[in-house]
């Protein structure tokens, strides 16, 4: 392959080599969070993390550990940057999108450092583009403070039964309400909408809870428009894992396979919609 | 009103609710001894569609409840628009859901509808409602003097050729032959046109009976939905018309359902009645029978009068109100066994009355005293008690 071919001096001149065999496990990733431009890089010799964020209330992660790709060389100790995710996404998937079975684009990224650009090397059946993308100062993504210890209830669901009801979420609903109990009706998922509102409830012993661990009854409440882009990841999975803590932020973490069976994470952190009034919570008819 | 279906009910009552969103964009629900009525009628009042699902139907059904005491079984509309998504994904309602449940609550207005699906999931929607009074259109169809029953699959095979987009079709009868052609409005792009004509023996129907030679035309798009529905549950479709501008009649019917779509058709205009109702103008900009492509079609032995009849319109059945309350008001006068049109006790009506109280005032031809004793509506429903008319308004 023309990418192997490349001279070991090259590669001195990078602080991060990362190679894949197949960009897609790389690209599918990264369209279950692109719902903003821009995403902020950051590289530790554990492999790669690319973070989405939108309005200070949402981020999503995305966690591509070393071992997952066929080369990870990293010169530094923390490498990052800021891409504008689309022209990257775009440049991943310049032998278009759909690919015969068994033919998957190769992906050499490199990054020299600071003020240089990120350059793809990509190649499809002897075919090799040369993208190089411009890079800005990577923004200090929001620390949500979310902390395993501060973990009030944790659910953790099979994606397929979630993935239902995410898509048939009502639109019209401003929030999506998510209720987590010990008692019932242990997960609720909400809406409140035009025709007025539903309710999906999950029980603790349906066999799609993989996991239920509520101590106490919580009620929050998310802006729709914060949470919809999580179908993306939601659709990419087999599990997901719902945590709120103490002070109602949200954490989904989603588990995904790649094309190679390997496993990658998305996770997304939310705010709680701060206009919630308290008499509007609904009870169990 | 309280009702659990199973399973396969559940995406019975679905395919209904997707063949009467098709009509128009509000769904009454009705809840009868007799059963629960589904009903949906088109802006235009062209358009009517009645799912009957009688109690066998469901596993338990049970109207009212003893604590509204004195308070008879609610009626309510609700809007298409949020009754429609939650039936949306057929497939995944068969694969998923192992009950549902209907109840309409007086307390919090609402409608609520459940799904108990696989591994222990609960979709509960609680829907707003308008409460309302019972959608009904009285159709005699015993009294049609053209009958047809054929499988719904021959049915459909006859509008599969025509295009998803064709807006009206033909259906004309004679004792030899019935066919089936598209219908398009003036006459002077009839060369941008495909024309489709299909023609059947009467013989290849269950059942064929023709009292008057008739070319009707009517709304495709209106109809699809029912025909759909009756594929899916293998279910003859019984079809009830009479002579141009007289509604025609699309039924099915089995032992614990019954669907009716009842659709105006264009007046003949040889026969053109009522003049227009005074707040609702129509279109009347008269088309040349010159207009007619009788070059591109195959000469046949359709006789001419039909054609002025075909393309001197008033409005087409989509449209224009001007012709639905006639041929409706005129199902009035056809319970009265009057086969003459009595065109001018409609005229009046049709123009002071909207069309809405039109419809109403159909609703309140219930059977009363005056009909025959073998007078039986296949389908719709009726309220007996006479007294119920006067105090009934019109729907808003």
């Amino acid at each position: 392959m023309p990418l192997s071919t490349q001279s070991q001096a090259d590669d001195e001149q990078y602080v991060l080599v990362a190679s894949l065999d197949n960009a897609r496990n790389l690209s599918n990733l990264l369209k279950a969070i692109t719902f903003k431009d821009h995403a902020i890089f950051s590289a530790t010799p554990n492999g790669l993390k690319v973070t989405v964020e939108d309005s200070k209330c949402l981020q999503a992660n995305a966690f591509i550990q070393a071992e997952i790709f066929q080369e990870f060389t990293i010169r530094e100790d923390s490498v990052g940057f800021q891409v504008n995710l689309t022209v990257l996404l775009d440049c991943l998937n310049i032998f278009g999108g759909s690919a015969a079975p068994g033919v998957s684009t190769a992906l050499r990224m490199c990054y020299r450092g600071y003020g240089y650009p990120l350059t793809l090397f990509l190649e499809e059946g002897g075919v090799v583009t040369v993208c190089k993308i411009n890079t800005q100062e990577p923004e200090e993504p929001v620390d949500f403070d979310f902390c395993s210890t501060n973990v009030t209830n944790k659910v953790i669901l099979q994606s397929e039964s979630l993935k239902e009801a995410f898509s048939e979420l009502d639109m019209t609903s401003e929030v999506l309400q998510i209720t987590m109990s010990p008692s019932p009706p242990y997960f609720r998922l909400s809406t409140f909408g035009n025709s007025g509102n539903a309710h999906y409830d999950y029980p603790k012993d349906s066999d799609m809870m993989e996991l239920f661990r509520c101590d106490k009854t919580q009620t929050n409440r998310y802006k729709m428009s914060l949470l919809k882009p999580s179908t993306k990841a939601l659709a990419l999975s087999c599990k997901v894992s719902v945590r709120t803590d103490s002070r109602g932020f949200l954490s989904l973490q989603y588990l995904i396979r790649n094309d190679d069976g390997q496993i990658c994470f998305v996770e997304y952190f939310c705010c709680p919609d701060e206009e919630v009034e308290e008499e509007w919570l609904q009870s169990v008819e | 009103m309280n009702c659990v279906l199973e399973g396969r009910g559940v995406k019975a009552f679905g395919k209904a609710v997707h063949a009467l969103s098709r009509i128009g964009d509000e769904l009454w629900l009705d809840p009868m001894v007799r059963g629960l009525a589904l009903r949906s009628v088109n802006s235009a009042h062209s358009a009517y569609a009645c799912f009957l699902f009688s109690p066998l139907f469901f596993q338990h059904y049970s109207l009212g409840s003893v604590s509204e005491q004195g308070r008879k079984t609610i009626n309510c509309k609700l809007i298409m628009k949020s009754v429609l998504p939650l039936f949306r994904c057929l497939t995944s309602i068969e694969r998923n859901v192992e009950r549902c449940r209907i109840s309409i609550g007086t307390p919090d207005d609402r409608v609520v509808i459940q799904f108990f699906c696989r591994h222990g999931i609960t979709k509960t929607h609680n829907l707003c409602f308008q409460e309302s009074e019972a959608l009904q259109a009285v159709f005699d169809s015993h009294l049609c003097p053209n009958v047809l029953k054929a499988p719904a699959r021959l049915l459909g095979d006859m509008v599969m050729h025509f295009p998803v987009s064709q807006e009206e079709i033909t259906l004309s009868m004679t004792p030899l032959r019935v066919s089936l052609r598209n219908h398009y409005e003036g006459g002077d792009d009839h060369m941008k046109n495909m024309y489709t004509e299909m023609s059947l023996h009467p013989d290849e129907f269950d059942y064929f009976q023709i009292g008057v030679e008739s070319d009707i035309t009517f709304c495709l798009k209106e109809l699809r939905g029912l025909l759909s529905f009756a594929e899916s549950h293998c279910l003859p479709v019984s079809v009830h018309s009479g002579a141009a501008g007289k509604p025609v009649c699309f039924s099915v019917e089995d032992l614990v359902l019954e669907a009716t779509v009842v659709l105006a058709t264009l007046m003949d205009s040889e026969n053109r009645g009522p003049s227009q109702p005074t707040e609702m103008p129509a279109p009347t900009t008269p088309r040349c029978a010159g207009g007619l492509p009788v070059g591109s079609r195959e000469a046949d032995s359709r006789k001419p009068q039909d054609t002025p009849a075909m393309m001197e319109l008033i409005a087409s059945s989509q449209g224009s109100p001007i012709t639905n309350p006639s041929a409706l008001m005129l199902l009035l006068h056809q319970t009265d066994d009057s086969n003459k049109l009595v065109a001018d006790e409609a005229c009046v009506s049709a123009t002071t009355t909207p069309a809405s109280s039109m419809i109403c005032s159909l609703l309140f031809r219930a059977l009363s005293s005056e009909q025959d004793d073998n007078n039986r509506l296949p389908v719709l429903a009726c309220y007996s008690e006479e007294e119920e008319e006067e105090t009934r308004s019109p729907t808003p």
